[in-house]
């Protein structure tokens, strides 16, 4: 079982302390069941100690690893070198990191600046309801949240963001727009005018362009698109009501 | 999160920083849990608090602090409910209530029965918490300093001043002055080989608390999962071996009946990772070239399509993602893997730090993986962790709110001793040799030495090669030689800590002469009265460690009253 795979990796650079940017090959041998993650740690310990990434639980829970990997957002401890050669057809990989935020070095991006337009549409209950007269607990039946579960599975890696075809400038962002539908589907939130504005403004849903880019390359494989189609036309409870 | 919420939500013009390792907040060790959050409902007639607690007691073999269950297992419901209502998305029962499932070692009437105890949101509990405790302390104004080390304690006069940290992305250290400490910084699973925790969790904390000349409590009572998937150590689920998989060596046996001729592969979760690392040691394991590590297989292939379909989709998932295995055609590799540290920094059940003299730091607290109180003794229960975290947050922010009028005005006094030249240091120094091999080794060896089976023979060892690993690194040249986002330096610094670590987890280990919860000696296998204690270990200087006791807390037992003998010396048999 013990193959090995010679692979290219084109990575962009970034050094900030000389304001330069460039593309570095790496050549190296990957065996089976080596994933990006491993790969840049390889090229740390064996080639090139400066070589700055980030990632955290490597196993897609949390969104830290997420890079563009010939031209597809994902995150890298999720993608083997094998799949990666069948997927792409070729060994060569081009890496940059993800577009929706400044570089800080190499690819590692400045997160938090991308995630102000997660907080911006206030990931939280704003005005929790009162749950109804003696009980404990909010009476969520499984089809009630199963209308909107999916949307809660969202990690903020930013890859729908980043694939997404609409305007930075303009756009909140598919996850953003994803973390305030949550909250205008659970019923539990009462603060819903403040989140209609905010969805119907001009950084909200209508600069999608439902290219479905975000329901594409989600690792969690969450149909954005589908949310944010449900916004765009005010679907945010079960019909059958 | 929960604590910082706590403070804000309760006295809302208090200034609450927090700080975070990882890129961000929401990315924290705590959102990758999966199982669960057990608490008693009280209008469940079935299950009791005491129920829990016992379990607890049981599951910790007699080395939980009994006044610390109790509270735990009694604040459980109410703090559940607190994150209900501030719209964490608890998975439902038909009726709309909360769904609840069972869970290894938690039971009703005292082991009578499974206890229904464990509610959750999917398999995702633990980011259904973060994501609620970092949405409300961002609601509440929390100031949040991401990719932040803290790197060392201030003090003025004894009382803890606050802490110097180095902030990543701009490279700058700064000093930072507060009332009240808070340390809640996950675990140290990356001092071994294979773990399922995440990259950042190198036990700086342990190492903060060292070098302040705070001891460190059960540094050897580390929990191994038995089945970590290869290469990335993530856990696949006791679920598999509970729908009928079978865990064979590198000639395909089917060993677990030689350990366990009942139970089998349904065995607890350490006896099954004896089992295993008794296959590998005696050369029975099959070996992974790529990740240089020893396993053994879990054979799923005879399970019919329907159980792989609907049973176990998430873990075959989980084959299927990061090996290209499918566990219905294929044998699927697996080795034990660290999971859990149940030692930490020594706290009250108020989660204020003490001493080695058991006297309390003013103004330092610690809460979760990182202290220990403790809830967990030397084995925790599934489920316990996230019931802990969320408990001891509330207790903590209440006892800081308690504790801020009177704490000491003179912060600015404080001062850094040794940071700036240990940093200058990792940047000064010119030789060979690189951190990555380093830590490896490092990792490598702990895996054989004090994983799962612990010898003296072996433990000497280890030492002997930590501090030979410690003058190592001292030679290490960085090459990125600013301080912004420079990860080398960052790695530097972690390998100190790891080897830390290492150092205090060997040493307490090689210390306990007897087998108790998750360590386990094969040279002392039974568990004796004589070390019926806390292990509290501290360290002026690299190696120069000083061993101390404390006294497991038994209020429940003391207490008398009618369950009194579910809380003495019981044997832990399932």
């Amino acid at each position: 079982m013990n193959q090995k795979t010679d692979i290219t990796l084109q990575i962009q650079r970034y050094d900030p302390d000389h304001n330069r940017q460039w593309v570095q090959r790496y050549d190296l041998q990957a065996g089976p069941i080596q994933r990006f993650v491993d790969l840049f740690r390889k090229i740390n310990d064996e080639q090139d100690s400066t070589l700055a990434w980030n990632s955290s639980c490597e196993h897609g829970q949390c969104g830290t690893c997420a890079v563009i990997i010939n031209g597809v957002p994902l995150l890298a401890c999720e993608l083997l070198v094998e799949n990666a050669v069948t997927r792409f057809k070729t060994t060569t990989f081009t890496i940059k990191p993800l577009n929706i935020a400044p570089v800080v070095r190499d690819l590692v991006i400045d997160i938090e600046r991308a995630y102000q337009r997660v907080e911006k549409v206030k990931p939280y209950l704003i005005k929790p309801a009162e749950p109804s007269s003696g009980a404990e607990v909010g009476q969520i039946t499984p089809e009630e949240l199963g209308y909107y579960v999916n949307a809660t599975r969202c990690i903020n890696c930013f890859c729908c963001a980043s694939a997404c075809i609409s305007n930075r400038a303009n756009f909140l962002g598919p996850n953003a727009m994803l973390a305030t539908i949550v909250r205008l589907m659970d019923p539990r939130e009462e603060e819903k005018q403040s989140r209609f504005k905010m969805i119907y403004s001009a950084q909200g849903v209508a600069r999608c362009h439902s290219s479905m880019a975000c329901s594409f390359v989600c690792p969690k494989q969450i149909d954005v698109g589908h949310f944010i189609a449900l916004a765009k036309q005010g679907r945010f409870a079960r019909r059958t009501k | 999160m929960r604590c910082a919420a706590e403070i804000l939500e309760k006295k809302p013009d208090t200034r609450v920083v927090a700080l975070t390792k990882v890129a961000h907040a929401q990315k924290s060790h705590t959102s990758t849990a999966q199982g669960g959050l057990s608490a008693v409902d009280p209008s469940d007639p079935e299950d009791l608090p005491v129920y829990h607690m016992f379990d607890t007691w049981k599951g910790s073999d007699c080395t939980a602090d009994q006044h610390v269950v109790k509270k735990i297992c009694e604040m459980a419901w109410e703090q559940l409910l607190w994150l209900e209502h501030r719209g964490m998305h608890f998975s439902r029962n038909p009726k709309g209530g909360f769904a609840k499932r069972t869970f290894g070692g938690h039971t009703v009437r005292f082991g009578e029965d499974s206890a229904f105890r464990a509610v959750f949101e999917a398999d995702r509990t633990g980011k259904g918490i973060m994501d609620t405790g970092w949405g409300e302390s961002l609601k509440r104004g929390v100031t949040i300093l991401n990719q932040t080390l803290a790197i060392e304690l201030l003090f003025v006069d004894n009382q803890c001043a606050g802490c110097l940290v180095f902030k990543q992305k701009e490279g700058e250290f700064v000093r930072i002055l507060a009332k009240a400490t808070v340390i809640t910084a996950g675990g140290c699973g990356q001092v071994f080989k294979v773990t399922t925790n995440c990259r950042q969790n190198t036990g700086d904390y342990l190492s903060l608390a060292l070098q302040a000349g705070l001891p460190v409590m059960n540094p050897e009572a580390v929990q191994f999962h038995p089945t970590g998937i290869v290469g990335p150590g993530i856990l696949a689920s006791e679920t598999l071996r509970s729908v009928g998989g079978i865990l064979r060596n590198r000639g395909l046996e089917p060993f677990m009946e030689k350990y366990a001729p009942k139970m089998k592969e349904l065995a607890p979760r350490d006896l099954v990772a004896r089992a295993i690392e008794s296959e590998i040691r005696e050369e029975r394991g099959a070996f992974n070239p790529d990740h240089q590590i020893e396993h053994v297989w879990i054979d799923l292939r005879h399970l019919p399509a329907s159980v792989h379909e609907n049973d176990i989709p998430e873990v075959s998932g989980f084959f299927k993602k990061y090996m290209n295995l499918d566990p219905i055609d294929s044998l699927c590799p697996v080795r034990p893997s660290v999971h859990y540290h149940m030692g930490g920094i020594p706290t009250s059940e108020f989660g204020e730090v003490e001493n080695s003299r058991q006297e309390i730091i003013p103004g330092l607290y610690a809460g979760g993986e990182s202290a220990a109180a403790s809830f967990h003794g030397f084995n925790r229960l599934g489920t316990n962790s996230l019931l802990e975290l969320l408990v001891m947050g509330k207790v903590i922010g209440e006892r800081v709110l308690e504790y801020l009028p009177q704490s000491p005005s003179q912060l600015k006094d404080a001062r850094e001793t040794l940071t700036t030249s240990k940093f200058s240091g990792y940047l000064d120094a010119r030789g060979k040799g690189s951190t990555g091999h380093i830590r490896e080794s490092l990792r490598s060896l702990m895996t054989r030495h004090a994983g799962v089976f612990r010898t003296d023979e072996g433990l000497r060892q280890a030492l002997a090669q930590i501090r030979e690993l410690k003058g190592a690194a001292e030679n290490v040249t960085l090459t990125t030689r600013s301080l912004k986002m420079n990860q080398e330096l960052v790695q530097r610094w972690e390998l100190d800590n790891l080897l830390d670590v290492a150092l205090v987890m060997c040493e307490s280990a090689l210390n306990r002469k007897e087998s108790r919860g998750a360590h386990f000696r094969t040279d002392y296998t039974e568990r004796k009265d004589e070390y019926n204690y806390h292990t509290l270990i501290s360290m002026k200087a690299f190696g120069a460690t000083e061993l101390g006791k404390r006294e497991v807390n038994m209020s429940l037992f003391e207490e008398g009253g009618q369950h009194q003998e579910k809380f003495g010396l019981i044997q832990r048999k399932y």
